[in-house]
């Protein structure tokens, strides 16, 4: 639709609704797992495993789900479950930033024989199959007696959010003028202080999608916190499915629900610094 | 009261040659103007002696003190870069501030501040200015604040990289007059970079030439001007470009091949006949006549005005001499400056300049002008200064 028009020509062509049909049947094809979750999260146990969309809804179910205390319908604790996912993926964003953001300076900035190869093998770390390596990652949990602790947990995410924070915010540093800080050399402050002063308020957009990206990824996160927790430092994304039964009834209603509330955080966060993310994201990924 | 000295100073990027043994020698208060076309390591220069290119050999000595290994904030050197590098997120008034905050370029109260700032931007007529942001600017504004932020505080050494690049044609002609008369500019040692030929004669107490890492020559803008060390540094001074004819000894003279234009070989100068020489005449050095003066003092050649163009109070003639030799000159007008007129094209001897004889595409060295005595130097040319003023 972007080319211009000729005279005499038509704005709609057959070719252009085809397009935009196309691309309707492919938004509705991937929306609606989501709108059937939200359906069945409104649905009575009675009514779970129905596929109409005509029925009464109630909020019963995030009641049930928010209650649970680890004794009545299954063995997880929900609230304890969502508090603790925060704590984690708080941690490891905070961590992967802390470490990550002066990794990436450097890495942007200090170019050497090898240094490519460096930062592709940091990025391996995410190619590679998480169950690849969690054989031997339950076998030292145990032994060092990690398993099922927040810190534990905290420093198997990070593996997962810093290689993102280090690549995304590379790009931005190297996109910053070094001219900059040089500048700041040259105004009197040391190298540390142009860093701070110069260089970091720079990349705030950057920051920020850095750390929602790494967030949510950290967020979803499944198979860590299956084998290498239990109740203590067990997370969100492992406490929906045990809605599911695992032998006993499953709830697909409560499933669903517990599903609905798991979302809500990174969502929320997204909304709050969106303002942030989408600048953020072309600034970084687009050289001037 | 500080002296800027630059050794042997070498800086590879990779296999690239960025400088190579460059040796400047920059005396207290001096204003050397470093000249060259780009990618000739201007910059990597001036951010050597700044610290902030790590050099591979050689030595940068400010004031006495061998700073080569000295941290960049450590040097008490200003720079303006030709990127500006104004701060996004301060305002103009914050970032004239920062030097003066960092407290390694001297104390100074809020109040020494402020009228610091207040006279340099005054003295930059950038003072309505102090509250926007480096992107609310133009760029000629921001190339006026780069440059305050240098002259707002104290320094030994001032180090400008094309200050005045991004200015249009008037605005760069009032700075460059205006550049000269700061007091600051004429007390401190001044390193100043650019590709333009007429701020290096306007400016510089001294012009150094770079050509690929290499300095070619350094000397003051007359010298430069009249004895140009070889053809590269006569060819980056002058616009139009000087010509410059391949010639062949015949007999005690030496004649630009295919052309009547002969000039007699001085005797202070041998050219060997394989080689041959070099011919270079600057546009503005040529007078056009009806006819042959006879003046022992010039030699003088037959043409025929293939194209004139005007440009504002000059002429810029094409002249054909005939074999597909083609001499470009510069003239005031007149009634003998039209297209299709024979003409008689007389030069000066002394503003003829000798070189060696080399392959097309290579420089070569300056042998002297086309009269004794005169010679190495160019002593007793007109002076440059002259010359611009007939322009």
């Amino acid at each position: 639709m972007a080319s211009e028009l000729m005279p005499g020509q038509k704005r709609f062509t057959v070719g252009a609704v085809a397009a935009d049909i196309v691309l309707v049947v492919w938004f509705v094809f991937s929306l609606f797992p989501i709108l059937w979750m939200f359906l069945l999260a409104l649905k009575t146990p009675a009514e779970q495993t129905t596929t109409y969309f005509k029925f009464s809804p109630t909020f019963e179910n995030f009641g049930t789900v928010l209650s649970q205390k680890g004794t009545d319908l299954t063995s997880v604790d929900f609230k304890s479950a969502l508090l603790t996912s925060l704590i984690n993926c708080g941690g490891a964003v905070l961590v992967s930033l802390a470490i990550g953001i002066p990794a990436a300076y450097a890495a942007g900035r200090w170019k050497y024989k090898g240094s490519n190869d460096l930062m592709f093998n940091m990025l391996s770390f995410r190619f590679a199959p998480e169950l690849m390596v969690i054989v031997p990652l339950f076998v030292i949990y145990n032994q060092i007696g990690l398993f099922d602790t927040k810190l534990g947990m905290v420093w198997v995410l990070q593996l997962v959010t810093m290689p993102l924070v280090v690549w995304i915010l590379r790009s931005y540093f190297e996109d910053l003028p070094e001219d900059l800080e040089q500048a700041a050399l040259l105004d009197g402050y040391t190298r540390k202080r142009a860093f701070v002063m110069v260089a970091l308020p720079l990349v705030r957009p950057g920051i920020a999608a850095a750390a929602l990206l790494s967030f949510i990824f950290a967020w979803n996160n499944y198979v860590f916190p299956l084998i290498l927790a239990d109740s203590n430092a067990g997370t969100v994304t492992v406490a929906v499915t045990k809605f599911l039964g695992g032998g006993g009834q499953a709830y697909y209603n409560l499933t669903a629900a517990a599903a609905v509330i798991a979302a809500l955080p990174p969502l929320i966060l997204a909304l709050t610094i969106q303002r942030y993310l989408v600048r953020g994201l072309s600034f970084g990924a687009v050289k001037s | 009261m500080v002296a800027l000295t630059v050794k042997a100073l070498t800086k590879h990027y990779g296999k690239t040659v960025g400088i190579d043994g460059i040796d400047l020698d920059v005396a207290d208060g001096e204003f050397l103007v470093i000249l060259g076309p780009s990618g000739a390591g201007k910059t990597t220069t001036l951010k050597s002696i700044a610290g902030l290119v790590e050099v591979d050999d050689g030595t940068v000595d400010i004031g006495g003190v061998d700073m080569t290994l000295v941290e960049p904030y450590h040097r008490n050197v200003a720079m303006a870069f030709e990127s500006y590098a104004l701060y996004p997120q301060k305002t103009v008034s914050e970032n004239l501030a920062s030097p003066l905050k960092s407290g390694r370029t001297g104390k100074y109260s809020e109040d020494e501040q402020k009228r610091r700032i207040d006279t340099v931007t005054k003295t930059l007529g950038i003072n309505h200015l102090l509250e926007r942001f480096p992107r609310e600017l133009s760029n000629g504004q921001r190339q006026r604040v780069a440059l305050g932020r240098v002259l707002v505080r104290p320094a030994d050494v001032y180090l400008l990289d094309e200050p005045l690049s991004h200015l249009d044609a008037k605005l760069r002609a009032a700075m460059r007059a205006e550049l000269r008369q700061l007091g600051q500019m004429s007390n401190t040692t001044t390193v100043y970079v650019t590709h333009d030929y007429q701020e290096a004669l306007a400016l510089g107490d001294r012009i150094a030439i770079l050509q690929e890492g290499r300095l070619v020559q350094i000397d003051t803008p007359a010298k430069i001007w009249h004895a140009p060390a070889d053809t590269f540094v006569a060819r980056s001074l002058g616009q139009p470009e000087i010509n410059v004819f391949d010639a062949a000894v015949d007999g005690a003279a030496l004649r630009v091949l295919g052309t009547d234009l002969e000039i007699g070989i001085p005797s202070d100068i041998t050219i060997s006949t394989s080689a041959g020489a070099r011919i270079g005449i600057r546009p503005c050095d040529i007078e056009i006549r009806a006819d042959f003066s006879r003046n022992p003092g010039s030699v003088a050649v037959r043409g025929r005005i293939q194209l004139v163009e005007r440009l504002g109070r000059n002429v810029e003639l094409s002249i054909d001499l005939g074999g597909g030799v083609t001499m470009i000159g510069l003239s005031s007008g007149g009634p003998l400056a039209v297209e299709g007129a024979e003409i008689v094209v007389e030069v000066a001897r002394q503003n003829i300049h000798l070189f060696e004889g080399a392959p097309e595409g290579t420089d070569s060295r300056r042998l002297g002008s086309a009269i004794a005595g005169a010679g190495r130097n160019g002593d007793g040319a007109t002076t440059h200064a002259a010359q611009e003023d007939r322009r």
